[in-house]
């Protein structure tokens, strides 16, 4: 064996037993490239609930800080409709970029869900990440929708969608698939904003009765 | 990645008097104690929302009380920075040129928080909220409160701010008033603060005036130069606060004088800017640590002084250019005037359109002067009922239940209060941002879907009260006009239109979608042009019943012939624009099915993609899946009309040469014909005709680019054929095609893309 050969990268799933050592490792890749972090409440609500459709790429050679890639995913019902994946955050060191690394980790991803029967998978990725739109669409996403303003720094973003079965686009949701807070409709007779965050939970209002 | 921005949504605090304490640390620590790391403990209303809107605390970067290691917590609220220290004048004019950016800023869409609330001498005046104007000034606090000195600052500046706040006081008041999406379009958050929004215009006023003469004064204490620079700043908000105060008394007023105003001073401003010498230690990201936010502290916004003043140039000339919807000239005219201003690149702001909006529709009146229920019949009247009976009935003049004519009034009552409201909704569509227009019309589909099968009822119970004559098929069946869902579905098909071309413009299409979506385009204008055509053959029908009234000199028949007549013209005027679009989409189609067909169309999914094209077109089937008419095209129709499956290369080239020639000419007839029907009383517009006409003849240059990609395109197979050897698989034709991305110079209109084909040079030969 060849002594310049870089050992190969290993490909992991996320495993609750060891969180401290895995978290933060995720959260430092993944706040480097956002001007604010997510909480921890975020990484844990993802991790808690569905650790087992998170990814992560090692690259041994460097054990001080081996974790250089990683996919973190959700998987549930839409609105009482459709099994609906969503990737939440990929990420993958500068330095290793370019290497296939980020597709392989939503290919892990995607097939995981499909292996939980997904209907479908869906996430968000600013207009300006040409690099991303194109990892996504080449594995069969379409833009299904533009978002003005998404994100924080003003700028907008794609609703990026793949369907994996026939059928899903007339999957009935439980409920009015328009009224939704989370893909606000627009009333136009009441004249007031609608908020583009959904409005507190029922639960909060209640409080102090 | 996922937008991290639920934490400033504004969080709901409920507190009541009968909650009683009670110390619950101990439980807390013991329950706590039988958790493992990382646990969570959650009900089922713990969603992903509120998880980013959860803080950590002791992160610098969420908490806002967080302090650093050596920072004390005077040194982390406040500022050592004194305003009322004296200012040099040319520091006035760099403080003046400051706030605005940060005006515009918020303007744009970022928070106060990051914006004008960063300034200490706005958040001296506005902190703690002043109940009287006087006593919102610097020097507040202070032993020496009512002291002026020195006047630059006490006086100049404190009335150039004063005026600044309340000028986004009637901003705000606009915006918030209308429909706008929160953080999308705008942020209303006022951080428990106010705008000096209890307080009348004419103090402002006052304090500006008084500003001016103090500087005109200053002949001996300041340079010429700089006294000028302030007082144009003074002068220019005076007028910049008299137009955002005149607001929808526009349509009153019938005045732009303040917006002209503020336009002719714009260069000045921009060539004194240099004059100023910026305080930047005047400006404070802490600030934010005192305002009532559950946010925590985020960098504050700079943009340029150019970007500023460009972003105020488009607010003052769209409000000078808003004179020009505001005579009213029948629903056509309207939806023409208010589509064309709300296109414009880049979109009018925010506050424009609020104000827009408000003067489309306000207390059931469009344009503050038509009821809703006219501006309904006027649209109805033009398209698909005119000089019927339906629209004369009237409940007021007919008393008798057993009169037809009462009947049909009741009838006529039930549908305008359930169609007045998604009627005018199509004009004020427009005013939103472009994301949400495709994605509001993407609902209102489905609305209007079954509006059009309400309409089909009332159409059959008034056909029988109007006792409508059939109108006899050539196979000896007969039908019946059915005007109101006719017209229900000539929206809908409107919006269908809408929905895909606003697809080009926001670019949601993959290059390999395009010879369907262009297929999908043309396919919803030759339903359009055939369901226009229906209503035309009824209209025809009615004026010909008309002509024997016609031959008797009757007055009344006279006048019917009048408006059958015009009214047809406007069909006509409606699908010459729809026969432009359809023979351009055609054209399109046929080019982008030979260049899939020659595999040298780009392709943005890969072989080894999940998904399928059926699953594909499902996916971008969704808006319309739920819609019963015009029917979902099956799959694998649409794969092989799409495809022109069985077509010859060259009977495709013809399809495409031959559409292209005849968009050219359809849309020179529509420039020829003009923006406006000129059968309405037609104001002057000559600011919205340019634009109307600048989009014609872009997309003109658009035909002209797909004939010369034809003739590339036919150049290229012509070489293939004469050379050998090609490869069944692999690109045959040595060409390269280009898709120009919207925004870009080549592209030469938002919704057609249309391909830039060249020889491939550069491809070696094997």
């Amino acid at each position: 064996m060849s002594q310049t050969q870089p050992p190969p990268l290993r490909y992991i799933r996320y495993e609750p037993s060891r969180e401290d050592e895995y978290v933060a490792a995720m959260r430092q890749l993944i706040s480097k490239d956002l001007s604010e972090p997510y909480s921890i409440y975020v990484y844990r609500y993802f991790l808690y609930q569905w650790g087992d459709l998170c990814f992560m790429t090692v690259d041994d050679s460097r054990p001080e800080d081996p974790i250089v890639g990683v996919v973190v995913s959700k998987l549930e019902p839409h609105r009482g409709g459709p099994m609906r994946g969503y990737i939440a955050m990929l990420a993958v060191r500068e330095e290793y970029r370019g290497r296939g690394i980020a597709t392989k980790l939503v290919r892990m991803a995607i097939d995981a869900m499909i292996a939980r029967d997904a209907d479908e998978i869906a996430l968000e990725t600013e207009i300006t990440n040409t690099a991303a739109m194109k990892l996504y669409e080449r594995l069969g996403f379409l833009r299904s929708k533009r978002l003005h303003r998404y994100y924080l720094n003003g700028n907008s973003a794609y609703r990026l969608v793949l369907y994996l079965k026939e059928g899903v686009g007339s999957m009935r949701t439980s409920f009015d698939p328009y009224a939704a807070p989370a893909d606000a409709r627009l009333e136009m007779s009441g004249a007031a904003g609608v908020p583009a965050a959904p409005a507190p939970p029922p639960l909060l209002q209640g409080n102090g009765r | 990645m996922f937008p991290n921005s639920g934490a400033s949504a504004p969080t709901m605090r409920v507190t009541s008097q009968s909650v009683v304490p009670r110390d619950i640390t101990d439980e807390f620590t013991e329950a706590a104690s039988k958790l493992s790391t990382g646990q969570l403990v959650k009900d089922e209303y713990f969603t992903l929302f509120e998880a980013v809107g959860a803080l950590e605390i002791m992160d610098s970067k969420m908490d806002s009380g967080f302090l650093g290691p050596n920072e004390n917590h005077a040194q982390a609220l406040e500022d050592d920075y004194d305003i009322t220290r004296e200012l040099a004048p040319e520091e006035v004019v760099g403080i003046m040129d400051g706030l605005l950016c940060h005006e515009m800023a918020w303007h744009m869409g970022h928070p106060l928080s990051q914006t004008l609330f960063t300034s200490l001498y706005l958040d001296r005046l506005l902190w703690p909220v002043p109940n009287t104007l006087d006593e919102a000034r610097f020097t507040r606090g202070s032993a020496d409160g009512r002291n002026e000195e020195p006047a630059l600052v006490n006086l100049v500046l404190r009335a150039y701010c004063m005026a600044l706040v309340k000028c986004c006081d009637y901003v705000h008041a606009r915006v918030a008033a209308e429909y706008y999406y929160e953080e999308e379009d705008f942020v209303t958050q006022l951080y428990n603060r106010n705008l000096l929004s209890p307080f009348d215009l004419d103090p402002f006023l006052d304090l500006l005036d008084r500003a001016a003469a103090w500087i005109e004064e200053q002949q001996d204490g300041i340079n010429e130069e700089v006294r000028a620079a302030i007082k144009l700043r003074i002068e220019f908000r005076r007028d910049l606060l008299l137009g955002l105060y005149q607001d929808i008394d526009v349509i009153q007023n019938r005045s732009s004088d303040n917006f002209r105003a503020c336009l002719s001073r714009l260069s000045d401003l921009a060539q004194s800017a240099s004059i100023g010498k910026p305080v930047p230690e005047s400006f404070s990201w802490k600030v934010q640590r005192r305002l009532a936010s559950t946010v925590p502290p985020r960098p504050m916004v700079n943009i340029s002084q150019d970007d500023a003043l460009a972003h105020l140039k488009r607010l003052c000339q769209d409000g000078i250019d808003l004179q020009e919807i505001l005579d009213y000239r029948g629903p056509h005219n309207f939806k023409v005037a208010v589509w064309t201003m709300l296109s414009r690149k880049p979109q009018p702001s925010v506050y424009i359109r609020s104000l827009l909006q408000t003067l489309i529709v306000n207390n059931a009146l469009v344009l503050g002067v038509v009821p809703v229920r006219d501006f309904l019949y006027d649209e109805l009247a033009e398209l698909v009922l005119p000089t019927s009976i339906l629209l004369q009935a009237n409940t007021d003049q007919t008393e008798m239940p057993s009169n037809p004519r009462f009947q049909i009034a009741q009838h006529m009552d039930g549908f305008v209060k359930r169609f007045s409201q998604p009627f005018v909704d199509t004009f004020r569509s427009a005013c939103l941002n472009r994301c949400r227009i495709r994605r509001t019309v993407c609902h209102t589909l489905v609305d209007w879907d079954n509006l059009q099968m309400e309409a089909e009822d009332l159409d059959e119970q008034l056909r029988t009260l109007s006792d409508e004559p059939p109108l006899i098929l050539s196979n000896g069946d007969s039908t019946y006009s059915y005007p109101f869902s006719s017209w229900a579905y000539h929206q809908k098909l409107n919006q269908f239109r809408l929905i895909l071309q606003l697809g080009f413009e926001l670019s949601i299409y993959s290059p390999e979608e395009l010879p369907g979506m262009y297929w999908y385009l043309s396919h919803i204008c030759s339903t359009h042009l055939g369901h226009l055509d229906r209503i035309r053959t009824f209209t025809v029908a009615t004026a010909k019943r008309n002509l024997t009234a016609l031959a008797g000199k009757k007055r009344d028949a006279v006048e019917r012939h009048a408006v059958l007549q015009k009214s047809l013209r406007l069909l006509e005027r409606l699908s010459t624009q729809v026969v432009a679009v359809d023979a351009f989409a055609i054209s399109l189609h046929a080019l982008y099915v030979l260049l899939d067909r020659h595999h040298i169309l780009p392709t943005a999914s890969s072989p080894q993609a999940y998904s399928s094209e059926r699953l594909r077109y499902e996916l971008r089937m969704k808006p319309f899946l739920p819609i019963t008419l015009p029917e979902l095209v099956p799959y694998d129709d649409y794969r092989r009309e799409a495809l022109l499956e069985g077509d010859s290369d060259g009977a495709v080239l013809e399809r495409a040469t031959k559409a292209i020639t005849e968009a050219r000419k359809a849309w020179e007839t529509t420039l020829a014909n003009g923006a406006f029907s000129p059968d309405q009383p037609t104001p002057t517009t000559p600011a919205i005709e340019e634009d109307w006409k600048k989009d014609v003849k872009d997309t003109m240059r658009a035909c002209i680019g797909t004939s010369l990609a034809i003739e590339s395109l036919k150049k290229g197979l012509a070489m293939r054929n004469t050379s050998k050897g090609s490869s069944p698989d692999g690109p045959s034709v040595d060409l390269r095609v280009d898709i120009p991305e919207v925004g870009s110079k080549a592209r030469f209109h938002d919704w057609w893309a249309v391909p830039q084909i060249s020889h491939n040079t550069l491809r070696s030969k094997t």
